[in-house]
């Protein structure tokens, strides 16, 4: 698998629900020959698209995990990652921007830039991945290319220029006119297979014109010779505008914009010659990884494969013949029998199996050279480890992992699916850093925690499905927390004298409101009050307050503790002795110091048509939601409120059933804010009656 | 008694609750000056305009007359014309924090999440928007009790040779139906010259139906408020804008 690293592409393929990624990927693969049948998402035959491997996806009509796939287009190599399309499956999407050197943006021409397209833009931001957009479905009634592409520019600050026209819309779309190669490009053939490229219809002619001019006055910003070439009006080759748009695009100065609809065939194959003509390959993305030797300094990583191997494991899986790890190789290579160290958990692994993976089905190969994705098998790891060569001790930089907001009780069905069960979670928790899990010591139930509902219950398919194991669901619970919002002072001495040796301690102090963190504990004792070797005993007990609050047990967060006195016995004094003082002391001072309870608040935003504005904003008032704003768009409407999670439960139901399904929403966590003292009550009430049931 | 006890005896400013700062913040509000018993620059039904060249603070000035009005616990509509709602929230947030700043309080972020749901932020294309469509938006939100405004405000209303006096007059009808006050921003341009009175050009020929004209003149070190038109203290008060903060000092 020797091949030149300008060959290579790694892209990805990111938008909004719906605009029509998958069915763009499954047209991408059937034209480079890896699938020989195109099925759709939603598709009649059952068989649905090959990248949505999972069944569930099928079933639901989404991409959950992001499956890596490779292919092959005018000698060159792309392997394709899919990504998911939905904010709840977030962590999979940064994921795989991180492994990507260019990305596909795909927009609806419909729908044009919608909520969640800002939230991928800011992701595809923050890794500096270059792109190049895809205005899908122009065969829809509505389409309009042109307004998508002023938004792009309006909402999403990118400098987005057409390097296409499209001939027709909505019924009428038939093909694209190149504006760089001044063709029109008409698409026959039972799968649009078959190219046909002819002169512009004359109707086009004027207009193609034009654009074609703003095309090259925008493409000689980044190339002198074109701009040469266009102020004396010399004759402009294709090759021209195409490398100095290249240019542009590896530095995220522009964004070259391609039409077409995916699932009518049309403009699939001018997208991965732009793909292999503008996305960069792997030596012109710059890769930094953190040296853990050095104090996790910055280390930019070379491109050859000769160099010692930095490799990052972004995916796992569960394949037929055990764990599938896909991996990036970033510099160096990867080959079979080789030794490498899992910088997280310091141990040596031997690679024995790798693969190259379509979709479901896979190919074995003998080396991942640097730039690569590949797979491996039998190695144990997690997502987001980075593997190395023995010499080195770097790091891939450590993704920003959110804390989870919602939880579930899960209870197996019986003693089969009870195994099953653990192993599936065992599997989940490692694919997923935002998927957690824990046996609750108390009523000894599974827990599963995650970043929303539609989260969590996609994994409970999946264990359902993939490892048959059946469970039940307890109610989801919001993740409460408890904090306090006065400054309060303690003096607690424990004392015990029944017998032996009696146990002694006095801790003074007080706690505070902290907003910069979870907990801090600071030690200003002086004079010895309290002996240094018993101090880290006192952070210890109060630590042990903070797993459950006095108010409703639920966990405490936003405690900064000062302790400045205290006393202690010769004899009777112990670690575990302050340990119970510490503990008394925050006990006391919580209940002075007014403890309240906060909710986790999500960003809830809706995209309705106008005539639903109304009944929108209506059921986000219902759910003690605020209303941000609203903003209006052409015949769409954009309401941006705040709304506790514990008010969002079943919400798609009732969206759908309140909008004929023509609104949709997408929901991301925002902060944690104050519970109202009526709903503190309510939940105090509620928790009193479980522990009636319980008892 | 130790001194640690008698140190207990301080208040804190960030301990004080919710009302007190919110009275304390109106108090120190220089707008105090120029409002009347109950805190209103305009009357029920009344239309007040900032004028002012691009960049000079016309949005800034906006922002402040509405935090006053969420501060007195009232209801304030923000209508944009053109820019996202997200950047209209970055204004005000900006100008809290601003607010925050200058008069030390601490638990800024509380004291905002309280004052969030007076706030409603409407934004429209400037070809989508028409006093009717507004119309039908308001007392849609009325119907459903989701929110009654006691304030608009309006920013980037085009006053060129399209807008018409009807258009000015069914504003006013729709504020007084809703017994709230519009404010609007108008933009000038540096070669106008004003009319006979002083109005600048774009709404001379609306004036008699204007309560209040402020017009933002930037001067040396400051941004001056000038009151080109206004009734009893508010032509009398000498304010500006801190060009720095954009908060307005007296």
């Amino acid at each position: 698998m020797s091949i030149e690293m300008n060959k290579i592409r790694n892209i990805g393929i990111s938008a909004h629900i719906d605009s029509g990624k998958t069915t763009l990927t499954e047209r991408i693969l059937f034209y480079t020959q890896r699938i020989h049948a195109i099925h759709d998402v939603k598709g009649k035959d059952g068989v649905g698209a090959t990248m949505d491997s999972m069944e569930l996806e099928k079933e639901r009509g989404i991409t959950i995990a992001s499956a890596a796939t490779f292919c092959e287009w005018d000698n060159h190599e792309i392997n394709i990652i899919d990504t998911p399309g939905h904010v709840d499956f977030t962590i999979e999407v940064e994921r795989s921007l991180r492994v990507l050197d260019g990305a596909i943006l795909v927009l609806c021409s419909v729908g044009g830039v919608q909520s969640q397209s800002i939230t991928v833009d800011q992701q595809m931001k923050r890794y500096k991945v270059p792109c190049i957009a895809f205005i899908n479905k122009c065969d829809r009634s509505g389409a309009n290319p042109d307004r998508v592409v002023d938004q792009l520019r309006e909402k999403l600050g990118h400098n987005a220029i057409a390097m296409q026209l499209a001939i027709g819309l909505e019924a009428e779309h038939q093909g694209v006119v190149d504006l760089a190669t001044m063709k029109a490009t008409y698409f026959d053939g039972d799968n649009g297979d078959i190219l046909r490229v002819e002169e512009i219809p004359a109707e086009l002619q004027e207009l193609a014109e034009e654009r074609r001019e703003a095309l090259i006055e925008e493409a000689s910003n980044f190339c002198d010779e074109l701009a040469e070439a266009f102020l004396e009006e010399k004759e402009i080759s294709a090759e021209m505008i195409l490398s100095a748009m290249r240019k542009g695009v590896l530095t995220r100065t522009v964004t070259p914009v391609y039409m077409g609809s995916a699932y009518k065939n049309k403009g699939v194959q001018p997208l991965l010659d732009a793909s292999i003509a503008l996305l960069p390959d792997p030596s012109e993305v710059s890769n930094t990884a953190l040296d853990l030797d050095n104090e996790e300094t910055p280390i930019e990583l070379g491109t050859d494969s000769s160099d010692p191997t930095v490799a990052l494991a972004f995916k796992l899986e569960d394949g037929q013949y055990g764990q599938l790890t896909y991996i990036r190789v970033y510099q160096g290579s990867i080959t079979k029998g080789d030794t490498l160290i899992n910088t997280r958990t310091g141990k040596k692994t031997k690679i024995g199996r790798l693969v190259r993976m379509h979709a479901s089905q896979m190919e074995d190969i003998d080396k991942i050279p640097a730039g690569y994705i590949g797979a491996l098998f039998g190695i144990d790891c997690a997502s987001g480890d980075t593997f190395t060569d023995p010499k080195l001790n770097y790091s891939m930089t450590s993704m920003f992992v959110p804390n989870p907001v919602i939880s579930l009780a899960i209870i197996p069905k019986d003693n089969k699916a009870q195994i099953n069960m653990s192993k599936a979670l065992n599997r989940f928790s490692k694919e997923d850093p935002t998927f957690r899990t824990f046996v609750d010591d108390e009523t000894n139930e599974t827990i599963i925690e995650g970043m929303g509902e539609l989260h969590l219950e996609v994994y409970v398919e999946r264990m359902r499905r993939e490892y048959s194991a059946e469970v039940t669901t307890g109610q989801p619970r919001v993740a409460y927390r408890e904090t306090i919002t006065k400054r309060a002072e303690f003096n607690y001495t424990h004392k015990k004298q029944t017998g032996g040796s009696g146990q002694y301690g006095r801790v003074a102090g007080y706690m505070e409101p902290f907003s910069e963190g979870e907990f801090e504990f600071i030690n200003k004792v002086t004079g010895g009050s309290i002996p240094t070797q018993f101090i880290s005993s006192c952070e210890k007990g109060f630590k042990a307050g903070l797993v459950k609050g006095a108010l409703m047990e639920f966990p405490v967060t936003g405690i900064r503790v000062e302790i400045n006195d205290g006393a202690s016995h010769s004899v009777d004094s112990s670690e575990m002795a302050f340990q119970a003082a510490a503990r008394g002391a925050f006990q006391e001072a919580y209940k002075k110091a007014k403890p309240v309870i906060h909710e986790p608040i999500m960003k809830v935003v809706i995209e309705t048509p106008t005539e639903f504005q109304g009944t929108v904003m209506g059921t986000i008032n219902q759910r003690r939601g605020t209303i941000l704003g609203a903003q209006e768009e052409g015949p769409m409407c954009v309401v941006e409120s705040q709304v506790p999670l514990a008010e969002m439960f079943g919400y798609s139901t009732i969206l759908r059933s309140s909008t004929q399904g023509k609104a949709q929403f997408t929901m991301e966590f925002a902060n944690y804010r104050q519970v109202p003292q009526s709903i503190t009550e309510e939940l105090q009430k509620k928790k009193a009656e479980e522990g009636k049931g319980a008892a | 008694m130790s001194l640690q006890n008698r140190n207990a005896q301080i208040i804190y400013l960030r301990e004080r609750n919710f009302i007190m700062l919110k009275k304390d913040l109106m108090m120190r509000n220089p707008l105090r000056a120029v409002s009347d018993e109950n805190g209103y620059i305009l009357p029920e039904g009344g239309l007040g305009t900032v004028v002012a060249r691009a960049g000079v603070g016309k949005t800034a000035l906006l922002v402040q007359l509405s935090l006053n009005s969420l501060l007195k616990g009232d209801k304030a509509l923000h209508i944009s014309l053109g820019d996202p709602v997200r950047k209209v929230s970055l204004w005000y947030k900006e100008v809290f924090n601003n607010i925050g700043i200058q008069y030390q309080i601490e638990k800024i972020d509380d004291l905002w999440n309280e004052l969030l749901p007076q706030r409603f932020i409407m934004t429209f294309n400037i070809d989508g928007f028409s006093v009717p469509r507004l119309d039908e938006r308001l007392t849609e939100l009325a119907d459903q009790n989701i929110f009654i405004p006691q304030m608009i405000l309006v920013d980037g209303l085009p006053f060129n040779k399209d807008m018409k006096r009807a258009d000015l007059q069914a504003l006013k009808k729709l504020s007084e139906k809703f017994n709230s006050h519009i404010w609007f921003t108008v933009r000038s341009h540096r070669h106008e010259e004003p009319d006979s009175d002083g109005m600048p050009i774009q709404i001379a020929e609306f004036a008699d139906l204007l309560d209040v004209v402020i017009k933002l003149e930037p001067q040396e070190s400051d941004i001056k408020l000038n009151v080109l038109k206004g009734s009893g203290s508010i032509s009398s008060q000498n304010l500006s804008l801190d060009p720095a903060t954009m908060l307005i000092k007296e």
